[in-house]
């Protein structure tokens, strides 16, 4: 159980795909607009990665070393497709906000190095927990990117206004330099945290 | 090693084709529904949608397949009228090929002086941040106020986007064949 915990909590802080590995940045810098964009893309991944991961760790003995990564593009590339219909056939607005980055999770490196990294040697079980990790940890991320940037950008928070209409708004929070800026600081906030962290 | 591979690809096609039959119901619905409101976007004043249906003959396809599936995407003619009954004009859909698929867009024209009112872009899979700017503002009013016997060409009186020629083109064409094809079904119709 302490394992298990322990696969669980790895991806939320020390091995934080954002802002720890920095892998992923982009779908990170594209689609962090706003706080619902950035938490939605960041549950799409982590759906996938949580199915992916449990799916090829379970097939693991029976996929040929030669073939594995073929055969993990297809397991990914399956659920990504699945996601993205359902989220085309139920949630259609965001769907036209995100549509055109749904697919490029396929190749969204946090997965397939997961994948790569820990379900092909470690158990079912073992392998979803830290899919589920890695998934809300670049989930927090993407929505913290995404809130700064809706905050500064457009003045709203979760489409919730906070400035009165017409308030001067930072309209290049909102734009890809913004993503620079804002995962920068970001970065070197974490960064402080986590030295103060291993000081104490 | 290929049957391992093999039946994994097969099992994810399955499973795939099961979704999809499931969902495609259902976003076949939801298309419909935003292209009906799409129409009030590009015919204003519109309060209520007429679709004219155009008959094989006039989209000049033989081939029933071919006529099927260019019937459900492209074949009918949405009608704008407002709430006194007056026609405002008419809206079709055009498709062109883009950089990464099909680009859809939806164009609206004016009844009186057949003239294109607005432009939407409904579909398309182009790159984000470069073809992705066909549905910018700047590019689209390029073609408003175009009739249909303005060139409507890429490099005449269209702009391309730089670095998404590609993308503009598909637009330019989606217009220009959408244009010829309904102006000579809903004018010569009448």
């Amino acid at each position: 159980m302490a394992s298990l915990w322990k696969d669980f909590v790895r991806g939320l802080w020390d091995e934080n795909p954002t802002f720890r590995l920095m892998i992923g940045l982009c779908p990170t810098l594209a689609v962090t607009t706003s706080a619902i964009n950035g938490m939605s893309m960041g549950l799409a991944t982590a759906f996938v990665l949580v199915c992916s991961s449990a799916l090829i760790s379970l097939l693991k003995n029976l996929i040929p070393d030669k073939v594995r990564i073929p055969a993990y593009i297809i397991v990914i590339a399956t659920f990504v497709t699945i996601v993205d219909l359902y989220m085309n056939a139920f949630l259609p607005n965001l769907h036209q906000v995100l549509g055109l980055f749904i697919p490029l999770i396929v190749v969204n490196c946090i997965v397939l190095g997961r994948a790569e990294a820990f379900a092909s040697k470690n158990t079912v079980i073992a392998s979803a927990f830290d899919g589920l990790g890695m998934g809300l940890g670049f989930t927090w991320a993407l929505t913290l990117i995404g809130s700064v940037r809706e905050i500064l950008g457009a003045g709203s928070i979760f489409g919730y206004r906070l400035f009165p209409e017409g308030a001067t708004t930072l309209g290049i929070m909102s734009l890809p330099p913004g993503g620079f800026i804002t995962l920068g600081i970001l970065i070197a906030v974490m960064n402080m945290i986590a030295a103060r962290q291993k000081a104490s | 090693m290929v049957v391992v591979l093999s039946v994994i690809a097969m099992i994810s096609a399955g499973i795939l084709a099961q979704v999809y039959g499931i969902t495609s119901v259902i976003i076949e619905e939801n298309q419909a529904r935003a292209l009906e409101s799409s129409v009030f976007e590009v015919l204003p004043g519109t309060t209520q949608v007429n679709i004219i249906r155009r008959s094989a003959d006039e989209l000049g396809v033989d081939d029933t397949k071919e006529m099927r599936e260019k019937e459900q995407k492209t074949s009918l003619i949405y009608q704008g009228v407002n709430d006194a009954g007056q026609v405002l004009g008419y809206a079709f859909v055009g498709e062109g090929n883009g950089y990464g698929g099909t680009v859809r867009v939806l164009v609206g024209v004016d009844e009186k002086s057949n003239q294109i009112l607005n432009l939407k872009v409904l579909e398309h899979t182009e790159t984000p941040g470069l073809g992705s700017k066909i549905e910018d503002e700047g590019f689209r009013k390029q073609f408003v106020g175009k009739k249909v016997e303005d060139p409507i060409k890429l490099g005449q009186d269209i702009d391309s986007i730089s670095g998404a020629t590609v993308s503009s083109r598909a637009v330019t064409e989606a217009v220009r064949q959408g244009f010829d094809d309904t102006t000579a079904v809903y004018k010569g119709g009448k």
